[in-house]
């Protein structure tokens, strides 16, 4: 069967390989290959439990926040220390921002390409743009002026032969499909979303003291000390700093981002069938409420086979539901031997063979939940806040269907989310609520501290002997968990089990695929050279395995010298 | 704004570089006003925060080149750019070459780019430099500094310079944690 492999970085970075066998012009079966080994965790060990947020942070330099948010959850989980309400709603802030940040940049700027063909949008007539976007929506970047002046900026780049940021898309690919007006809009909203990713971003700069490795943390709270008339301090001024932001950013992501995904679902409805993949959902829930984590403003929960009647909660921070059920399984992986564990008892033994279809192919792990596959991410927060009758969630997923469906002409229903457009709609669903709770948090924080609350931070004391702790976090991307071991006030054994693990995981020893290799099955192909279809599934998980390294390719030549371990 | 940027993951070994390079560079001078040095990470995208409103760039890194590891490279924006970036399948691989065409095409950035690279000999899970990356801070440092000074900004050496403040390289402290008594 012809067979195609998406390997393209093959120098040290080692990343994502998708490969996938095609056959009459339809996937028939796929495999997703962490290309890089990392057991990062294993420099955790021996160090202090106080400190491992600062390192977990550098697992990754995109997903920086949500792995420091998971360490101290962990710790604090393992000593069952509670946490302020001011930290909490500190926090909250921090998360939601970031994902807000998270959710824009890899809509316009990590995938629209995958579906907006820039070459195209030369041909759209601006004042026809211009018109058709007053009919969707108020923003005031929509005028024939700003959508000249972006299609004049195209068209330098392409007369010039300088593609720039531009050069790799599949332009005038076949499964190309919008009109060119439709992709003018979406070049000029690229070029805006990238100024509000950095505006949103400033929140959690303000309030983490630095992006992108914020310095604010600790076990047991947060450093930001309160002083509402301190300028060293968190003060009313740097509060309605934040506040202007996460009013503007609203307006965006409510004006255009809301609009364009709602377009682009009823633009491709076909893309509303393909990419369902594995329909076990797992979230859990976030934004605390309390200083315990047993309420929240997100649920979460398990959806096993689509079945969203029969969905089980996850209610606490010290959930047994989510703490039992979590193994990994190195049956595909290559790792020394052929396991499935739970995460307080794993090992990471790399162990490299070749990539063999039916053996070993990948350095990411398999988690299961209950020994099932699992997506996880924004259709996962989405499906279990739908089937858990979380309001808000309801709100934005009815008036997302109900929008994409009247510029369609059809009835849309929640079914169509199971989908490689679906998970685009859910993420843009998700960051609708977030910004409404942003909202939501900054009030309570201000409010609280109004109350004469200005405590931060509860001293973690370590007891001698051996403590075992959870924590997790309903990041961007999914469901993020970190696992701690502590013996006599020192980590013993850490991991982390990261959303794109569960998505982007190997076979299991029952050989079930993960979500990336289900999902890819049924993809249409119409070019094999140009697996455009593929990309487009595969990103619509917001891949992100392997950030961990950074070189410049200068010349494009491998490295000299590099050990894989 | 001339900002001064260490890229790379402390947790990788040689990779760690670029943050290496700055926290010495900090030890050693004082950062004059309209100048930040900045240990970055691994932003992929979000480096585009800091390349917006900044006149000049000048990025610390490792680099993927012909050479002998240890070597030092410096490379103006057109040598970065002149192999360009590929399709990548995970949206958030490296992006330093993605996050300056990003700029460029919302038509911000700064008008003048300095990479000064150092050539890797082990990147692999680990909190140190090999000892022939250690052996090229030095020479970084320099290169740094001679284009800081090429942008009219002359770096004034601290009569006594810090420690430098390289947080991940500190042995496990076990036994002087408070719960082991």
């Amino acid at each position: 069967m012809p067979r195609i492999t998406i390997d393209p970085v093959t120098r040290i970075e080692g990343h994502l390989r998708i490969d996938a066998e095609v056959d009459g012009g339809v996937v028939r079966k796929a495999w997703s290959s962490g290309q890089m080994f990392r057991g990062i965790e294993r420099i955790l060990q021996g160090r202090d439990p106080r400190e491992a947020w600062l390192f977990t942070q550098r697992f990754c330099g995109v997903c920086t926040t949500v792995h420091a948010i998971a360490s101290v959850r962990a710790v604090e989980n393992a000593l069952q220390l509670d946490v302020p309400l001011n930290a909490q709603y500190i926090r909250n802030l921090i998360l939601a921002a970031h994902a807000m940040h998270d959710h824009i940049v890899h809509f316009y700027h990590l995938s629209a390409l995958d579906w907006v063909d820039v070459v195209s949008a030369l041909k759209a007539d601006p004042a026809k743009t211009s018109a058709l976007a007053e009919s969707l929506s108020t923003w005031k970047g929509n005028s024939r002026m700003q959508l000249t002046a972006v299609r004049d900026r195209v068209k330098g780049f392409v007369d010039s032969g300088q593609l720039g940021i531009f050069q790799n898309g599949y332009w005038g690919h076949p499964a190309m499909k919008l009109p060119p007006e439709v992709n003018l809009l979406a070049v000029s909203h690229y070029l805006e979303a990238l100024e509000y990713q950095r505006k949103v971003n400033q929140v959690v700069a303000i309030l983490g003291g630095k992006t992108p490795n914020i310095q604010n943390l600790a076990v047991g709270g947060v450093a930001n000390a309160i002083n509402l008339d301190n300028q060293a301090t968190l003060n009313m001024e740097k509060l309605y700093q934040v506040k202007d932001i996460l009013d503007d950013i609203q307006d965006f992501i409510r004006q255009v981002y809301f609009v364009d995904v709602c377009a682009i679902g009823a633009l491709y409805a076909d893309w509303l069938t393909y990419g369902k993949g594995v329909t076990n959902y797992l979230s859990v829930p976030d934004l605390p409420l309390d200083t315990k984590g047993t309420q929240f403003d997100f649920p979460g929960g398990v959806i096993m086979g689509g079945d969203l009647g029969r969905v089980q909660a996850i209610e606490t921070f010290n959930e047994p539901f989510f703490k039992e059920n979590v193994t990994e399984s190195i049956a595909h992986a290559w790792y020394d031997g052929n396991w499935s564990r739970h995460p307080f008892d794993e090992d990471t033994e790399p162990k490299y063979t070749a990539f063999e279809d039916a053996g070993k192919y990948s350095w990411v792990k398999a988690p299961r939940f209950k020994g099932a596959p699992m997506q996880v991410g924004p259709l996962a927060q989405v499906l279990t806040g739908l089937a858990l009758g979380h309001k808000p969630t309801a709100y934005w997923a009815t008036k997302t269907l109900d929008t994409a469906g009247s510029i369609a002409k059809t009835t849309l229903t929640p079914a169509v989310l199971h989908s490689t457009l679906g998970r685009h709609a859910a993420r843009m669903i998700r960051t609708q609520v977030i910004a409404d709770l942003a909202q939501k948090h900054w009030n309570l924080l201000v409010n609280n501290i109004a109350k004469g609350d200005t405590a931060i931070f509860n001293e973690p004391v370590f007891p001698k002997g051996e403590q075992r702790g959870f924590g997790f976090h309903e990041a961007p991307r999914g469901t993020l968990s970190h696992w701690i071991v502590i013996r006599d006030g020192t980590i013993a054994n850490y991991q982390a089990v990261v959303p794109s693990t569960w998505n982007a995981g190997p076979r299991d020893e029952k050989d079930q695929p993960g979500p990336y290799e289900a999902s890819l099955v049924g993809n249409p192909v119409a070019d094999a050279e140009r697996p455009l279809e593929l990309i487009r599934t595969v990103h619509s998980f917001d891949p992100c395995i392997a950030c961990a390294i950074h070189t410049v390719d200068v010349d494009g030549n491998e490295v000299a010298n590099v050990k894989a371990v | 704004m001339i900002r001064v940027l260490g890229i790379g993951n402390v947790l990788m070994g040689d990779d760690g570089f670029g943050p290496f390079v700055v926290r010495v560079l900090e030890a050693l001078y004082p950062c004059p006003s309209g100048v930040e040095f900045i240990d970055a990470g691994t932003p992929g995208l979000d480096l585009t925060p800091y390349l917006f409103g900044a006149d000049a760039v000048i990025f610390v890194d490792t680099v993927s080149a012909r050479g002998l590891p240890g070597e030092i490279r410096v490379y103006d924006r057109d040598a970065i750019l002149q192999v360009p970036p590929q399709m990548r399948t995970g949206g958030h691989d490296p992006a330093l070459k993605e996050a300056l065409l990003t700029v460029a095409a919302a038509g911000g950035g700064p008008s003048r780019v300095t990479l000064v690279g150092a050539i890797p000999e082990w990147v692999a899970t680990g909190v140190s430099l090999s000892p022939r990356l250690e052996a090229a801070v030095g020479p970084a440092i320099h290169a740094v500094v001679d284009a800081l000074s090429s942008m009219g900004v002359e770096l004034e050496r601290r009569a006594h310079p810090l420690a430098p403040h390289i947080w991940w390289a500190a042995a496990p402290q076990n036994l002087t944690h408070p719960a082991a008594n």
